[in-house]
């Protein structure tokens, strides 16, 4: 227990201490949207590693952070709301386009599913081409920074585009978003439910003669991943300030999965790791120039041979050895 | 038209070779290849250097794209995918090194070719013009010569003695192994056939479309597509796919054609429909 | 004794071909009632329709009046009837407690929420279950692999705990799949003791099994089925002197059979 709370103040001491006063000191402003993108991205990742922790290999994480990025900038641009409502909302729009999405197709399994998921993403970057309000290739651009967030007259968040640098505070929000998630995703593992979804993933024929819906849960827990990728893709446009039908495509999607794998599907922090891992080892190759892409998947190549069962494995083989 | 049925023919031809290879893969180890569109890329590549540059015949440049993915095929199974396969506990796990392998490919494809697109001069010249039909006499040949390798593969897995070992591998691996086929021998074999055909395909179609360095992820999805409307794992089912989508391709493009990209959401809007109908796609057999 | 289980006029055609064909009997509560007959007389058909795993073609089952066929299984399993599988159908990365503490979800008091929020109705329930866990794992001898990982355990001690998942539910119909296959003499004779405690427990059990010499021993009623159709019913010693019943399994030869 007291590991536990070590392990849990460590973590917090890392994201809201260490980062930002390391960022400070040497004056690399530029990481604060390297480590914002990392904790957004891993939210979204997150939402991947639940679907497959019910047996599920989901490629269609791109599909809902696009849709949520589109509907959080319509919501702004069009209709004048303020973000910080748009971004729950977007959230749910993609919760509930996954239901009518997730009815027929989680019924599919294995490779079936994974390549649906896959050619989703694809859909949903043609439907955000040929849509009238999503403004086609060009996307929609010049989206205003977030206003401030007056809860019964108290202003809980402050104005970005009255600091002097929003890109502190945006790194701020989407670390408070991470751990939220993370700390929720930590509680359903390790509650019943996480049995729950367990037994689905191993065997669905068993799940259900002992009166499990398992349709209803899939449902569930592919909404609940799909909310994340919503709210990930949301806030990711806030930061950017701009949303096209390429900013999440088949190679995003594809990401988020790898970012689950690398981290190990068996452990909840396995994504954050994953996603910290390969986004920060993309960037840290950036210097290479053209080799970039070749020593990044050699190295990922070697250490799927060497830790097949992902990068928090290792702790694991310790305690066995 | 005739022009559209044509058109679907010819595309259905080609997309049925590519959709066959990486069923083959699947079939024998369960494995989705998603380096398959990288490895039609290299094939393109590779006919393009031989044939397109080094100005050498443009049979012998398909052949060696073929047989240059077989080896390429064959050490992927050996040396990455068998020992993944062993020390994994998820079964997933290969979806990752395929797509590390496809990134891979396309750093390798990108350092030794470049991002230009690249064409050859045409195999064969002149344009078919009858019976209502426009088509260049380079596609017939391409599509001719696609039919026939389907055939020839079909007649290989039927009637040769691997053939039938890798059928009787993708049926019951367990039971194969009982029945005393070497099932690490043949899934090597079969990794690398269905890395052969991908090769050749690639270096057939360059002659016709060119080949760059960023295609191999689309034509990926477009095989799991047709391998997804006919059935994974099963041969049938993906020769059924990929003249399917290469219809659909064909009847879209002409009715849609004001739209764009239109085509291909309603065909993947189609396909959804179509599988929360069918799981299995018409031929597959259940749990993919 | 009451009626618990009512199949009556079950049919299940598989495209041209029908498996189970107006098939009908009843299930009185706390009997032992098996279901036998050749290979592909359609009993394996018969057990997945009754548990709601198949739809029917037509006819339905009903348990106390309630029609629980032709829904789902985990509608089946709510209402009170509930199946156990083959020996490799169980949650093989779990522990054996884990196994049978995640079955007892119909016992669930607490909704999804609460157990995500950890309220007390979730906190009671967590720990009633795990008392009713050890419990079964104790009643069913599996007292010394209870924190092994399922996918470890010997073949044995594999259905014992598929039977723990089942009896985990709270059912009152246990539908057991071929409990004895596979199994040598003194293997049988003590699950057919097993199967009796269960009974003694209350329930009412509906088997479908190949061993002769078991169902004889054990069942209170026996329904026969030869392809696809009942061909009779009856108490053991009336199902033994049947010349249909004979007849139905001399024509297959390659049955190892005993009687």
């Amino acid at each position: 227990m007291t590991k536990k709370l070590i392990g849990v103040l460590l973590f917090l001491l890392l994201v809201f201490v260490v980062i930002p006063v390391g960022i400070a000191t040497t004056g690399r402003k530029d990481l604060y949207y390297v480590f914002t993108s990392i904790a957004l991205l891993s939210i979204g990742s997150a939402g991947v590693w639940l679907t497959f922790y019910i047996g599920r290999i989901n490629i269609g994480q791109g599909a809902y952070a696009l849709m949520g990025g589109y509907v959080s900038a319509i919501l702004v641009m069009t209709y004048g709301w303020t973000f910080w409502w748009t971004l729950p909302v977007g959230g749910i729009f993609c919760a509930a386009a996954s239901i009518f999405i997730g009815l027929p197709i989680l019924r599919l399994r294995g490779v079936y599913f994974a390549m649906v998921t896959l050619v989703l993403t694809e859909v949903m970057r043609l439907l955000t081409l040929a849509l009238p309000i999503t403004g086609g290739a060009k996307g929609i651009t010049s989206i205003p920074q977030p206003g401030p967030l007056n809860i019964l007259g108290i202003t809980l968040i402050p104005d970005f585009a009255a600091m002097e640098n929003p890109r502190i505070a945006f790194y701020f929000v989407s670390a408070v978003l991470m751990t939220l998630c993370y700390a929720g995703m930590y509680r359903l593992v390790h509650s019943r439910i996480g049995h729950i979804c367990m037994s689905l993933q191993q065997n669905e024929e068993l799940a259900s003669s002992i009166g499990v819906n398992i349709a209803y849960l899939r449902l569930i827990a592919y909404a609940i991943s799909s909310f994340l990728g919503g709210i990930s893709g949301a806030m990711f446009v806030a930061a950017t300030q701009s949303v096209y039908p390429s900013s999440f495509t088949v190679t995003d999607s594809v990401n988020f999965m790898l970012n689950c794998f690398l981290g190990g599907l068996g452990y909840v922090f396995g994504p954050m790791l994953g996603t910290l891992v390969l986004y920060f080892g993309w960037n840290l190759l950036f210097e290479t120039g053209k080799w970039q892409l070749l020593i990044y998947s050699f190295a990922m190549i070697v250490l799927m041979l060497v830790l097949p069962n992902g990068l928090l494995s290792l702790r694991e083989g310790k305690r066995k050895g | 038209m005739e022009q559209v049925i044509a058109n679907g023919l010819y595309l259905g031809a080609q997309y049925a070779l590519i959709a066959l290879g990486l069923t083959l893969i699947f079939g024998l180890m369960n494995v989705l290849n998603f380096a398959h569109g990288q490895m039609y890329v290299l094939g393109g590549f590779i006919t393009y250097s031989i044939y397109g540059q080094l100005g050498l015949p443009f049979p012998l440049a398909v052949l060696a794209s073929g047989v240059t993915l077989f080896i390429i095929g064959g050490l992927m199974e050996r040396y990455l995918f068998r020992t993944v396969i062993r020390r994994s506990h998820r079964e997933e796990s290969t979806m990752l090194l395929a797509a590390a392998t496809a990134f891979f490919f396309d750093a390798v494809i990108l350092l030794l070719f470049g991002e230009k697109q690249r064409g050859v001069p045409k195999i064969v010249k002149g344009v078919f013009n009858d019976f209502g039909i426009i088509l260049p006499y380079d596609r017939i040949a391409v599509a001719v010569i696609a039919a026939a390798l389907i055939a020839g593969f079909i007649a290989f897995m039927k009637y040769t003695k691997p053939g039938r070992a890798m059928r009787a591998l993708a049926q019951d691996r367990v039971a194969a192994q009982l029945m005393g086929v070497e099932v690490d021998r043949y899934t090597m074999i079969g990794f690398a056939l269905g890395a052969m055909l991908a090769g050749l395909v690639g270096g057939l179609l360059v002659s016709i479309t060119g080949v760059n360095s960023g295609i191999g992820g689309p034509i990926s999805i477009k095989a799991f597509m047709m391998i997804m409307i006919g059935g994974a794992g099963v041969v049938g089912g993906a020769i059924a796919g990929g003249f399917i989508l290469g219809m659909m391709e064909s009847v879209g493009l002409t009715v849609l054609r004001e739209y764009g990209d239109v085509t291909y959401l309603v065909i993947f809007a189609a396909l959804m429909v179509f599988l929360s109908i069918r799981p299995h796609g018409l031929m597959g057999k259940p749990w993919g | 004794m009451a009626e618990i289980l009512k199949i009556s006029g079950m049919t299940k055609k598989f495209g041209g071909l029908t498996a189970v064909n107006n098939v009908s009997f009843s299930v009185n509560e706390k009997e032992i009632l098996s279901v036998i007959g050749p290979n592909g007389a359609g009993k394996s058909t018969l057990f997945k329709l009754i548990s709601s795993f198949l739809k029917p073609t037509s006819g339905e089952v009903l348990f106390r009046g309630e029609r629980i066929s032709g829904l789902a299984p985990h509608i089946a399993a709510r209402k009170g009837v509930v199946r156990t599988f083959q020996e490799t159908t169980i949650f093989k990365n779990m522990s054996v407690r884990d196994n049978v503490i995640v079955a007892h979800h119909l016992r669930s008091k607490a909704s999804l929420a609460g157990y995500f929020l950890g309220t007390q109705t979730a906190r009671q329930d967590e720990r009633s279950f795990g008392e009713s866990a050890d419990e079964i794992i104790k009643f069913l001898n599996l007292d010394g692999q209870r924190n092994e990982i399922a996918r470890n355990l010997p073949h044995g001690h594999l259905r014992a705990l598929g039977i723990a998942i089942g009896l985990a539910t709270n059912p009152q119909v246990l539908l057991l799949d071929e409990p004895f296959a596979g199994m040598n003499h003194d293997e049988t004779m003590k699950a057919v003791a097993m199967v009796r405690r269960l009974r003694d427990r209350g329930l009412t059990i509906l088997l479908v099994e190949h061993d002769m010499p078991a169902v004889m021993k054990i069942s209170d009623r026996i329904v026969v089925l030869n392809f696809g159709e009942k061909i009779a019913e009856g108490t053991p010693a009336e199902i033994q002197s049947d010349n249909k019943v004979i007849e139905a399994y001399l024509g297959v030869e390659d049955e190892t059979i005993g009687l």
